[in-house]
């Protein structure tokens, strides 16, 4: 059940991503030309959506459908992971059009240049895996 | 289908927050079902030695992803991006996912998980999960994915052979 229900909601959320064309790669192109506001106004209500949904949760203690509080948790710094990282996934997103979930949509539609930007984000997930120890955190 | 304007769009993404909170007591995010991939490929790595279980909605979910996917995109339900093709960008567009693109997307695919990684989040994460919990870092992180994505669209992707 639980599986499922994780199913359905990213079905809803690549449904969105989709229906909006925020997965597309002109989209992503036009919104570093600030050629649009499209993107700014997807992203920037969607932030202020999620900033007003968490303050609501938080004030009537709202819980879970199996009844347990729910917990927020941020992340923790990174200090330069947050920089460095953020820099080098922000060149990832202009050269593919794509941040991870839409790299996704990609492999389920044109699935042969989405499989291959998919393999290049786990073979980018597997040398993190290799070489964390050494970088700056 | 029209495009979904961004005044319903982006605040049906901001609730997808709310949703997965209280459906399944998870916040939203994406990137770390690269991670969990991950521990199967690498499994005597320190980074991929950890709770896996509590990522493996991650993997579900993009399995809806996906599946969203084949029905709007492949279904046909959802119409092709409309392309201003006077821009720059509009000319390129015709044929970005060509297979011919492979190394472009091989190296920016990296870029984005490798990235999503150290910075500990993707656009998901950070982006929307974080920034609506106000975190400073994430805010920051948003910020970083921004400058790297104007740096590489005004002086790498004009000049590289897009076919």
């Amino acid at each position: 059940m639980k599986a499922l229900t994780s199913i359905a909601l990213g079905f809803a959320f690549g449904a969105i991503l989709i229906f909006s064309e925020a997965f597309h790669w002109y989209r992503i192109q036009e919104m570093f030309h600030f050629e649009s506001f499209h993107m700014y106004g997807l992203l920037g209500s969607a932030i202020l959506t999620g900033v007003i949904s968490v303050q609501i949760l938080k004030r009537f203690k709202v819980k879970s459908v199996y009844g347990a509080e729910l917990k927020l948790v941020e992340k923790e710094p990174r200090r330069l992971g947050n920089i460095i990282g953020g820099l080098i996934f922000g060149m990832g997103w202009s050269l593919t059009g794509a941040c991870s979930a839409p790299l996704i949509i990609l492999a389920g539609w044109k699935w042969e240049i989405g499989l291959i930007g998919l393999g290049g984000a786990l073979l980018g997930t597997l040398t993190f895996g290799l070489v964390k120890n050494k970088l700056p955190k | 289908m029209t495009t979904l304007p961004w005044y319903i769009g982006g605040p049906l993404i901001g609730l997808m927050v709310p949703l997965i909170l209280i459906l399944r007591e998870k916040q939203l995010g994406v990137s770390s079902s690269f991670r969990y991939i991950g521990t199967f490929i690498l499994p005597n790595r320190d980074y991929f030695k950890y709770d896996k279980k509590k990522d493996l909605w991650q993997v579900q979910f993009s399995v809806g992803i996906v599946l969203a996917a084949f029905v709007f995109l492949s279904g046909g339900i959802a119409s092709p991006v409309e392309i201003d093709t006077d821009s720059l960008y509009g000319e390129q567009e015709s044929n970005i996912y060509s297979i011919s693109n492979w190394l472009v997307f091989l190296i920016g695919g990296f870029a984005v998980g490798f990235g999503a990684r150290y910075a500990d989040g993707c656009t998901a994460g950070h982006c929307i999960m974080g920034n609506s919990l106000l975190n400073r870092n994430s805010m920051i992180t948003t910020i970083c994915f921004f400058i790297g994505g104007l740096a590489v669209t005004y002086f790498v992707l004009p000049n590289i052979e897009i076919l």
